[in-house]
């Protein structure tokens, strides 16, 4: 059902995409215009769409979804992932790392609190070493300027 | 300048200090993301691709591709102490290398795969130091119309060689061209697909790409089926082969060695399918395929021995055409992009230093590799004792450093994790990931090849039929797509 589903997705996808792609133009006086690439990529993907829509389903290929305790530990990561993307603009790249990898530690592998903070620390610790100061890197800084 | 005296060039650049401790950095993080289950060596180079930007380009470059051939090496010790893939191109290796393990062997086992890499690693760059050079002097007299149909051609060798549908790696291809096109037209200026997005504008950006569909979805993958590692040796004894394992395994070498150039060279190849067609070959030609399974040394050297040569061959396509033949060459081709430089058939004599500087590192780099994988064998496998729910998380903030370093934007990292759960659905619904990151990367280059295609010709897309480099380019993706279509055929016949 949800692989019909993404077919029909990928149908939608070429269809949009390749009416877009044709209001960009396709060819003008001075030759190939910003559609005509897109159009023809979207042309594909709208057909490859049709084709696996149209194949009859193999109930044995069926994707084997997580649940559980296992898509417990995939949204524990989505979430730490979730924070970083969402927290690194306020609290920069130490903060928010730290707080990450507690959530992660926590959920994912429900390591206890002491464990969970003394290693977050020291990997955020050694990562900002490393990028920050090693390599040069710049990394997202907080309201505390680190 | 001829291939010796181009060498010549290449050992200049590398033998100097900075140059040679990049390399063995390279080496060494190499091996560390070979033996780390769940690292590839693809997320690597992303992750360490930003790093790269301080350095001057042959640095760069002598790193990046030093991670790639080192991984290669590193990859065989996990599949033979934890009977777990380091990365995909040792994955045959477990089948053998474990059993050896088990056996008590483990020594011989991670012996002959070290020495069997760094015999194929520089039997491949002999190769690729005077194969280079002929390929790079027939494609410089190649146009846009020419260039065209070989990107056409290595895209429908990708599709020919990919595991699983083909209609689905069509659809990956043309989702990496459609994800490409986001951004502004360098011909026109004009805004595509950006729906007046400031953060659009610019693209979205490999490095996110790469980081979420072989970094974070990998992650995905692995947190869902936690497994304990178990290690089969805790102390490693007689690494040098035997006389019997010498007898058994030299040809398996030499047959691998061979073998992985060639499907190094083919898009769609490289280490992981040279891997398995090396197993596979020394198991039918062996008087004894019984032994195979059980600890047979040359299913150990044959395999280990053809992805250390096809990486020397995988990288043959991206120096001497700019055409990368799977997603870690595609890598290669964004950070040399990155740097400002083109790759392709006048690479060679505009950045000789650059090019012969690669092609001279990794002589030096698989000397590393042998001293660094066989006297530190023992301190890599103590490394396997780490378990997987210290390294996750770090291989995350290393993803969102390596991700946000590239343009210092957050809006990156919300791409970076669309990508990651996508890429972790598609991978479930048997789709392969490679073939929309090559398109990804190449899409620039194709669109660029047939507009100025279509400009320079008064018949239109005739020329593509016209000019007989392209005609002959373009016919021989079509057979092979026919024989894509009749490969299908059969196999749905025979079901």
């Amino acid at each position: 059902m949800f692989e019909r589903i993404l077919n029909a997705f990928w149908v939608l996808l070429g269809a949009a995409a390749a009416s877009y792609a044709w209001t960009l133009g396709v060819v003008g006086p001075a030759g190939p215009e910003s559609g005509l690439f897109p159009l023809i990529a979207a042309l594909i993907v709208m057909a490859a769409g049709i084709v696996l829509l149209l194949r009859p389903a193999d109930g044995a290929l069926a994707p084997d979804f997580p649940r559980g305790a296992a898509l417990g530990r995939i949204l524990g990561v989505i979430a730490g992932l979730l924070v970083m993307a969402i927290g690194i603009p306020y609290l920069g790249f130490a903060v928010t790392g730290a707080v990450t990898m507690i959530i992660l530690l926590r959920t994912v592998e429900q390591t206890n609190w002491g464990a969970s903070i003394a290693l977050a620390l020291v990997s955020v610790l050694v990562v900002t070493w490393l990028f920050g100061h090693v390599l040069g890197m710049v990394l997202p800084r907080g309201p505390w300027g680190w | 300048m001829d291939a010796l005296g181009g060498l010549a060039t290449g050992f200049a650049v590398i033998l100097t200090p900075g140059n040679l401790y990049l390399c063995f950095l390279g080496s060494l993080i190499g091996t560390l993301v070979g033996v780390l289950p769940g690292v590839g060596p693809l997320a690597a180079l992303a992750l360490l691709l930003p790093v790269t930007f301080t350095l001057s380009p042959v640095g760069g470059m002598v790193m990046l591709a030093s991670i790639f051939y080192g991984a290669m090496y590193g990859g065989s010790t996990t599949s033979i102490l934890l009977n777990i893939p380091g990365e995909a191109a040792s994955v045959v290796t477990c089948i053998d290398g474990h059993q050896m393990a088990r056996q008590g062997r483990a020594g011989a086992a991670l012996g002959i795969a070290a020495i069997g890499s760094f015999i194929a690693g520089t039997l491949g760059v002999v190769v690729m130091t005077f194969f280079a050079p002929l390929i790079a002097a027939v494609a410089i007299r190649f146009g846009p119309p020419e260039n065209f149909g070989l990107m056409v051609l290595g895209l429908v060798c990708t599709l020919f060689m990919i595991s699983g549908s083909t209609i689905k790696g069509v659809l990956m291809i043309a989702l990496g061209f459609l994800s490409a096109a986001v951004g502004i037209d360098v011909v026109n200026g004009r805004e595509r697909f950006t729906f007046g997005s400031v953060d659009l504008s610019g693209g979205i950006e490999l490095l996110a790409v790469v980081i979420g569909l072989f970094g974070v979805a990998e992650v995905l993958s692995n947190v869902e089926t936690m497994t304990k590692n178990t290690l089969v040796a805790e102390r490693i004894r007689g690494l040098w082969p035997t006389l019997a394992d010498w007898r058994a395994s030299w040809m398996a070498i030499l047959r691998g060695s061979g073998l992985g150039f060639l499907l190094g060279l083919v898009p769609g190849g490289g280490p992981v399918t040279a891997s398995f067609v090396s197993y596979a070959l020394e198991r039918r030609m062996s008087r004894h395929p019984e032994r195979f399974g059980k600890g047979a040394i040359e299913g150990v050297a044959g395999p280990e021995s053809a992805n250390n040569a096809a990486v020397a061959g995988s990288i043959i396509p991206v120096l001497s055409l700019g055409i990368p033949g799977n997603p870690v060459t595609a890598l290669l081709l964004g950070a040399l992009i990155i740097q400002g430089i083109q790759p392709g058939p006048l690479f060679m004599t505009q950045r000789p230093d650059l090019f012969w500087g690669i092609v001279a590192s990794m002589y030096v780099g698989n000397v590393f590799l042998l001293l660094l994988n066989l006297p530190l064998v023992g301190l890599w496998a103590q490394l396997l004792r780490i378990p997987y729910r210290v390294l996750f998380p770090l291989v995350l903030l290393l993803s969102v450093v390596g991700t946000y370093s590239a343009n210092k934007n957050v809006f990156d990292l919300w791409v970076m994790l669309a990508f990651g759960v996508a890429g972790y659905v598609l991978r479930k619904l048997e789709y392969d990931l490679a073939p929309f990151v090559i398109a990804f990367v190449l899409a620039p280059l194709l669109e660029q090849s047939l507009r100025q295609s279509l400009v320079m010709s008064p018949d239109g897309a005739m020329i593509l039929v016209q000019r007989p480099v392209t005609a002959l380019l373009l016919a021989a993706s079509a057979v092979l797509v026919a024989l894509m279509f009749r490969r299908k055929a059969r196999i749905e016949g025979g079901s």
